[in-house]
């Protein structure tokens, strides 16, 4: 009695769970990412970690991650030293 | 200044893209406007049907574009709106029996004499699919509110925008206010959510798009169908006028009561 009262009220309805489903599905599908653009942001990270630390430019993974409700992106790069600066490029307008 | 080419798609099939092009084609041209539409579904020929112009095809597409005929003799003309044409697909060729460089020259050709045209694609997203789309600039996705439609749309976003058409606008077909309003169907905003484009029209399901298609009249000419009211209003929207969209009516609201009476949506 109990369960069939909670399950009426926590029941989603079939509209919400498509939603909720498709959020996921295209979540996934757009995340097959096309070989270049997955180039492109290897480089941008490297360009981006370069400025804190000396890093193995060939040591670099990027992959995507897929878990049942979840989709992530990892990536691994070998640090080798740490700036005690950041080197970033000031442009001199002047 | 040259028409404008828009190609109908949707990656899945079923889900109205032909219905969409008979009727705003129909829509446009009881505008005044000069249309023509294309039937790129080769081998699978279906707009003349549904235009009732299935006894008058002697051309197709494929013979124009391999030189059989001159471009005029394909043109088949629309029998009750004068500046209306069609361009029946051929019906015993396949789809590779076109390129997309083809496909593009005839487009612009046509753009030349028409205010429209509009292109019927063919399901799926192969060859047929790269030549339907080679020489539109604008795109209209008819997806229906189920998952498997609304996942072959996002697909299907993804190719145009890495094909480089990024006109792309959202048709939602067969929406049905009664199960959305009972939770049994996503809303039109779930959909423009997920789907992330421009929404330019939303056509309620009805029974009476069977009835037209069966007679081979599009459904525009009936003057008191909604569904026909809900085409015009997108025609009037591709034309540049701001016609809101009236988005799920939450019926017994106050809002959409006094909307009602004084007829908007």
């Amino acid at each position: 009695m109990l369960d069939s009262i909670k399950r009426f009220f926590s029941d989603k309805k079939s509209g919400k769970v498509a939603r909720d489903r498709m959020q996921i599905v295209l979540l996934h599908d757009r995340l097959s990412i096309e070989p270049e653009i997955m180039e492109n942001i290897k480089n941008e990270i490297l360009a981006v970690l370069s400025k804190y630390m000396e890093i193995d430019h060939q040591s670099i993974s990027v992959r995507v991650e897929q878990g049942k409700d979840y989709a992530a992106i990892v990536s691994n790069v070998h640090v080798k030293r740490v700036f005690r600066q950041a080197h970033t490029h000031t442009t001199n307008t002047g | 200044m040259p028409g404008k080419t828009i190609v109908i798609t949707s990656g899945k099939g079923g889900v109205g893209k032909t219905t969409t092009v008979a009727n705003l084609g129909t829509a446009l041209a009881m505008r005044g406007l000069s249309v023509v539409m294309i039937d790129a579904d080769i081998g699978l020929r279906n707009l003349d049907v549904v235009m009732g112009l299935e006894n008058r095809i002697v051309y197709n597409v494929v013979d124009v574009i391999e030189g059989r005929c001159r471009l005029e003799q394909a043109m088949i003309r629309d029998r009750k709106i004068n500046s209306l044409y069609l361009i029946p697909a051929a019906q015993t060729r396949d789809k590779d029996s076109v390129m997309p460089e083809a496909m593009k020259r005839l487009c612009d050709q046509l753009a030349e004499n028409f205010d429209y045209v509009l292109i019927d694609c063919p399901a799926g997203i192969e060859q047929g699919f790269r030549n339907a789309i080679a020489g539109a600039q604008k795109a209209l996705i008819v997806t229906t509110p189920e998952v498997s439609a609304i996942r072959d749309a996002d697909r299907v976003i993804g190719l145009l925008e890495a094909n480089m058409l990024k006109d792309i606008h959202l048709i939602i077909n067969r929406v049905n206010q009664k199960m959305i309003k009972r939770g049994d169907m996503m809303s039109t905003e779930d959909i423009c959510s997920l789907l992330s484009i421009p929404l330019i029209g939303i056509i309620p399901e009805s029974e009476e798009v069977v009835i037209s298609t069966n007679r081979g009249v599009p459904l525009v000419h009936d003057r008191k169908s909604q569904v026909a009211a809900a085409f015009k209003r997108i025609a009037g929207r591709l034309e540049g006028e701001n016609i809101p969209i009236p988005l799920d009516n939450h019926e017994g609201s106050l809002l959409s009561k006094v909307k009602k009476i004084f007829g908007a949506g």
